[in-house]
C-alpha cells in the first residue's frame, strides 16, 4: 500500500529485510514447536531407555548364572554336578529368554535412534534449497517426532497414493505437516482418527490431513491463517503455526485449503506442484501475502 | 500364591518387568490392553496392581479407580514417565495409590517397592483374618454367656459348682433338679 511513496532504491532493501524477518519468524516458530515437542519426546524415549536399562541388568544376572555353569566345568567332578547346576539356573528359560531380551533391547535402541534422527531431520533449519524429495518419508519422520502427541489421541490412518518425488524444501513441508497433525490432535477431545492422504492430480501432489475432531467454527474459518490467531489456551499455541504453514506452501507455489464441519472434523488439503517453475523462490513473490 | 498385575501399553516394558520379578516367586500377569486387564480383575485376586500412568484409551489413574472398586484389597502402584508431581498427587488422592515408580526405573527400587506392597497386602489380609476370627470368637463367648444367664435365671445356682477340699463336686441333698 505504501509502495508508491517509497524511493525506488529502498524497495530492494525492504524486501530483503522482510525476507529476513520471515525467516527468523519461521525459525522461532520451529524452535517453539520443537520445545513443545521436547517434553513429549523425552517421555517417548523414557520407555525404551527404561526397559533396555533394566534388561541389561537382567542380562548381567543371566551371564553370572551361565558363568557358574561354565566355571564348574573346570572344578566339578562329574557330569551330574553340571546337570544339577544347569537345572538350578533354569538354563532352558535363560536360553529362551536371552533371545527375546536381546531382540527387545535392540528394538528399544532402534526406537531411540529413530526418534533422535527424526528430531535432527526436523531441526535442519538452514536447509533452504529446493530439491526432489519423498513426501512419504517426510511424513513418516514427522509422525515419529509427534508420535507422543498423537498416540493417546488418535489412530493414524495412512492412505498413501502413488506419488512422484516433489521439488520442495522437505524440512519446511515437514513443519507444515507437523502443525496440521498437532492441530488435529488438539481438536480431538477423547480418541479419534487422523487420516493422511496423498495422491497425484494434474501434476500436483495433493496431501490431506483429516481429523475427527471438534471442527472449526464458521466465524473462525477465515481467520485461521492469520498470524497470532489462536483458539488454544495460553501456552498451548503460538497462533503462528497455520500462518507460517500458509507462507511455506505459498513459497512452494502451492495451495492450502480447509474444510471443516463443527462437531464432525476438519480436512486440510495441500496441493504442491511436482516441479517448481523454472525461476523458483524470488522474494518479490511474497508481496501478495506478507506476514 | 501372590499374584501381581502389570498394565502398560508397551509390551517390552512388561517383558522387562516380568524378567525382573521372576525370581521372587510371584505369579506375574501382564496386560498391554486395559480392557483385558479389567477382565483379568474378574478372574484372579491380585495382591499388587502396577499400571503405567499414560496409556491410550484410559489413563492409569482411571484404571486404578476401577481396579479399586473391583479389588479394594489390592495395593495400587503407578509407573510414570512424567516428573509431574501435580498429576501424581491427583493419582494418589483419587485412586489411593500406595507409591509411584518413575521410568526409567531402578531395578532394586522396583523390587523393594513391590515387595513392600506385597507385605502390606499380606499384613492387611492377616489383620482382616484375625479380626474376623476375633469377632467369631467374641460372638461364641457372648452366646455362651447368654445361655448361662438364661439357665441361671431358670434355675438359680445351676451354673455354680461347689467343691469340697479334695475337689469333689458337691451335690445339694435338698436340690430338686428336674429329671
Amino acid at each position: 500500500m505504501t509502495e508508491p511513496t517509497l524511493p525506488a532504491q529502498e524497495q530492494p532493501s525492504l524486501d530483503a529485510r522482510l525476507e529476513q524477518a520471515n525467516r527468523q519468524l519461521l525459525q522461532s516458530e520451529k524452535l517453539a514447536a520443537i520445545g513443545q515437542l521436547a517434553a513429549g519426546v523425552a517421555h517417548e524415549i523414557n520407555n525404551p531407555v527404561g526397559y533396555v536399562y533394566s534388561n541389561l541388568q537382567t542380562l548381567e544376572n543371566y551371564l553370572n548364572d551361565l558363568f557358574r555353569l561354565t566355571d564348574a566345568i573346570g572344578t566339578s567332578g562329574s557330569l551330574e554336578d553340571l546337570r544339577q547346576i544347569r537345572d538350578n539356573i533354569d538354563y532352558n528359560y535363560l536360553r529362551e529368554d536371552l533371545r527375546d531380551l536381546l531382540a527387545e533391547s535392540r528394538e528399544g535402541i532402534e526406537r531411540v535412534k529413530t526418534i533422535i534422527s527424526a528430531m535432527k531431520d526436523f531441526s535442519h533449519i538452514e536447509e533452504e534449497e529446493f530439491r526432489l524429495a519423498d513426501l512419504h518419508r517426510g511424513i513418516e519422520t514427522t509422525l515419529n517426532v509427534v508420535n507422543n502427541e498423537l498416540k493417546y489421541k488418535a489412530e493414524v490412518v495412512r492412505e498413501f497414493g502413488d506419488v512422484p518425488q516433489v521439488e520442495c524444501i522437505l524440512s519446511q513441508i515437514n513443519q507444515v505437516v507437523m502443525n496440521l497433525l498437532i492441530n488435529a490432535a488438539h481438536a480431538i477431545e477423547e480418541f479419534g482418527r487422523i487420516t493422511l492422504r496423498t495422491r497425484l492430480a494434474d501434476e500436483q501432489v495433493i496431501l490431506e490431513v483429516e481429523d475427527t475432531g471438534r471442527g472449526i467454527e464458521q466465524e473462525h474459518l477465515n481467520r485461521i491463517f492469520e498470524p497470532f490467531f489462536t483458539t488454544k489456551g495460553i501456552g498451548k499455541g503460538t497462533g503462528l503455526g497455520l500462518s507460517l504453514s500458509f507462507n511455506i506452501i505459498k513459497k512452494h507455489n502451492g495451495e492450502i485449503e480447509v474444510h471443516s464441519q463443527p462437531g464432525k472434523g476438519t480436512l486440510f488439503r495441500i496441493s504442491l506442484p511436482v516441479t517448481q517453475p523454472s525461476e523458483p523462490l524470488v522474494p518479490a513473490q511474497d508481496k501478495e501475502k506478507p506476514i | 500364591m501372590i499374584r501381581i498385575q502389570l498394565v502398560d501399553d508397551e509390551p517390552n516394558i512388561l517383558n522387562s518387568l516380568r524378567r525382573l520379578l521372576r525370581r521372587d516367586g510371584w505369579q506375574v500377569d501382564t496386560f498391554s490392553d486395559v480392557e483385558e486387564a479389567l477382565d483379568g480383575l474378574l478372574q484372579h485376586d491380585y495382591a499388587v496392581i502396577v499400571t503405567d500412568y499414560k496409556m491410550p484409551m484410559a489413563d492409569g489413574v482411571t484404571y486404578l479407580k476401577f481396579a479399586k472398586q473391583k479389588q479394594p484389597d489390592a495395593i495400587r502402584l503407578v509407573l510414570t514417565g512424567h516428573g509431574n508431581n501435580e498429576a501424581m498427587a491427583k493419582a494418589i488422592h483419587q485412586a489411593e495409590v500406595y507409591r509411584y515408580l518413575t521410568k526409567p526405573w531402578d531395578d532394586h527400587e522396583v523390587i523393594a517397592t513391590i515387595s513392600s506392597a506385597v507385605e502390606l497386602y499380606q499384613l492387611q489380609k492377616d489383620n482382616r483374618k484375625l479380626r474376623n476370627e476375633n469377632q467369631a470368637l467374641r460372638a461364641m463367648v457372648k452366646a455362651r454367656d447368654e445361655e448361662l444367664l438364661r439357665l441361671e435365671a431358670d434355675i438359680p445356682g445351676i451354673t455354680r459348682i461347689r467343691r469340697d477340699a479334695d475337689g469333689s463336686v458337691l451335690l445339694d441333698d435338698d436340690a430338686s433338679y428336674p429329671g
